[in-house]
């Protein structure tokens, strides 16, 4: 049933038929782009630009949330992790998944009637003080572009395994496209462009897996192989980086500055909270995908694994298990949605990055949120020019964990907790990100597990300094507190209106 | 409507803040006083144990499930329509457990918001 031979790189049998990659490629950049440009006519005021005026609907509103946040870890890199490590990889898209449990528990109507623009908003208004406000805004900074990065890699792999071209033409394509919508229309164009790439990913991934099963069915086609048979010689992940992997991923969702900025978007807490629950069960269906095509190609296709290329099974699952003129049809389908993923995924950090770095550094005007835009993807393409690709839900994991420690607390302990501080906020998310730097600087195979996957003690260590400068530092509350705790948690709308 | 409402002691300033469409700040006056406050409080506990209730009873469902795959021999290679127990479990079986914790906490939160608004409310 393999076609191909034993190396993939620079194997033209083994790439998808490249014309009609190149044309999916082109074509979704190209809806994204169309979509854009008619958000344009709608979005007028700065408001507009930062989050769609909050006049989004619950649906839509979902499906931009859920096409935002499924990025290239999760179209790409869970399936490909699921077919290296078997049931321990599950663990990732039940973590995406269960974050958003999370941030629905803890954070969703609170924030939305905390009435801020973005998270430094937030902290600032919360605790009183320009300081805390422009640290939270260089960590929600340096989130983002740690974020961007693994999308670029992903496009990066993604243009050259479907067409050959050089991997940065994939980088570079996604950052145009990127910078073309968000300068044209903001948040509002972005909401529409989000929940079509929702959609399209689900499609992307969906048809080719079900038409798989269904040939595979038709031939009775034998397993190579059995689930539980480990593809490579690769050890499996101990329990120690499961549960600080599972720690991440649900209280690092939480602190994403892109999924956040969305909750602005619901006209009011109760809303926010059914918009959540919406896009619960959107991130549900969608991950079953990735389940499948972990599942599918361990049992019918476990080469696949030993390429030295994981990420890129969903890639080439279809020409290897269908082949023909079909294979290349599913491919290409499969490509437009990897390639969905990456836009959709970069151009919400890029607008939760350019909102936070134009209201500081450049006054909060439209020109500035444009120019900032630009800026937010510039850097990280730099990055990913230097730095060679990680397995991408890896690399995507530690981004999780550096937002549980540093982003999480604070907006966890703003909300929930009269008694933290400026100080204590401070000190926490410094503690938190130290640890993860020194776990990210050192984090390699030799390095030892709870030092490569911090998350599971780093988190903590960061609620605890929180509380403990906090309580020491009391007299620091500011007095506008109670008022602050009253807006978060209260409902809007006065009980004439409601019934 | 002939409830009888506990209401809060509040200045004649803030009674012209209400009906303009400043809902926001009507809304934070109104809870300016020491009872509005003490209803705030109670409102932000009863949200914050809901959450944690919620959050804790998902985890335990979510530490069970592997639990048991290791604890009933050949449950997890069990097949069903092909496809081993273990990996259905873990790959699809988690989800609608959240979709579950999902629609209580949403319902209750909502419950919790309409039992405090009657409360303070209309005063």
């Amino acid at each position: 049933m393999r076609r191909g031979t034993g190396t993939w790189q620079g194997n033209s049998d083994a790439q998808v038929n490249a014309g009609v990659a190149i044309t999916a490629v082109a074509v979704v950049s190209l809806a994204t782009a169309i979509i854009g440009f008619y958000g344009l006519r709608i979005s007028r005021t700065t408001g507009d630009f930062y989050v769609a005026s909050r006049t989004v609907r619950p649906w839509w509103n979902a499906s931009a949330i859920g096409g935002e946040y499924l990025s290239a870890a999760s179209f790409l890199g869970v399936a490909g992790l699921i077919l290296l490590s078997g049931t321990d990889a599950l663990w990732f898209p039940v973590g995406y998944t269960a974050g958003y449990l999370m941030l629905l528990l803890f954070v969703a109507a609170p924030l939305r009637r905390s009435g801020a623009y973005t998270i430094p908003d937030f902290t600032e208004s919360r605790l009183a003080s320009r300081t805390v406000r422009r640290v939270t805004s260089l960590v929600v900074v340096m989130v983002g572009w740690l974020y961007i990065v693994p999308q670029l890699h992903g496009a990066a792999l993604t243009i050259h395994i479907a067409t050959g071209l050089p991997s940065w033409v994939g980088s570079v394509a996604v950052v145009v496209v990127v910078c073309l919508t968000v300068v044209a229309g903001g948040m509002r164009s972005i909401t529409f462009v989000q929940a079509f790439q929702y959609w399209l990913k689900l499609t992307a991934l969906a048809v080719p897996i079900l038409f798989i099963v269904f040939v595979l069915a038709g031939q009775g086609a034998e397993p190579q192989s059995l689930p539980a048979v480990n593809p490579t010689g690769v050890a499996p992940a101990g329990l120690y980086q499961n549960v600080s992997l599972l720690v991440a991923l649900l209280f690092g969702t939480l602190g994403l500055p892109h999924v956040l900025v969305r909750f602005y978007t619901n006209p009011d807490g109760h809303s926010a909270r059914r918009t959540t629950l919406i896009v619960l069960g959107l991130l549900s269906v969608f991950y079953l995908f990735p389940t499948a095509y972990g599942l599918v190609a361990r049992m019918f296709a476990p080469d696949l694994a030993r390429s030295g290329q994981p990420d890129a099974m969903v890639l080439r699952l279809p020409g290897e298990l269908v082949g023909g003129v079909p294979g290349d049809l599913l491919s290409a389908l499969v490509v437009a949605g990897a390639f969905a993923a990456f836009l959709s995924t970069t151009s919400g950090l890029v607008v939760s990055l350019a909102g936070v770095i134009s209201q500081d550094v450049l006054g909060g005007s439209v020109r500035g949120f444009r120019l900032a835009a630009v800026v937010s993807a510039l850097v990280p393409l730099g990055f990913a020019f230097m730095t060679g690709s990680l397995a991408l839900a890896g690399s995507v994991g530690l981004v999780f964990a550096f937002t549980a420690s540093t982003v999480c607390p604070v907006l966890l302990l703003g909300i929930w907790w009269r008694g933290l501080t400026d100080a204590g906020a401070i000190a926490g998310m410094v503690t938190g990100g130290v640890a993860m730097i020194a776990g990210a600087v050192s984090g390699s195979g030799l390095t030892p597990p709870w030092l490569a996957q911090p998350a599971a003690w780093s988190v903590p260590a960061a609620f605890a300094v929180m509380v403990i400068v906090s309580r020491a530092t009391s007299h620091r509350i500011p007095g506008t507190m109670p008022r602050i705790m009253t807006r978060l948690h209260t409902p809007e709308r006065p009980l004439a209106t409601e019934r | 409507m002939t409830r009888v409402r506990v209401t809060a002691p509040r200045a004649s300033a803030r009674t012209a803040v209400r009906g303009t469409p400043r809902a926001l700040e009507s809304r934070e006056a109104a809870q300016d006083s020491e009872v509005g406050q003490v209803f705030v409080r109670s409102l932000i506990r009863s949200q914050l144990r809901l959450a944690l209730v919620v959050a804790g009873g998902f985890l335990l469902i979510l530490a069970a499930f592997p639990l048991t795959l290791v604890v009933v021999p050949g449950l997890a290679d069990t097949r069903i329509a092909g496809i081993p127990f273990g990996w259905l479990l873990l790959g699809a079986g988690i989800y609608p457990v959240i979709g579950l914790s999902a629609w209580l906490y949403v319902r209750t939160a909502a419950r919790n918001e309409a039992r405090y608004r009657d409360l303070a409310g209309e005063q």
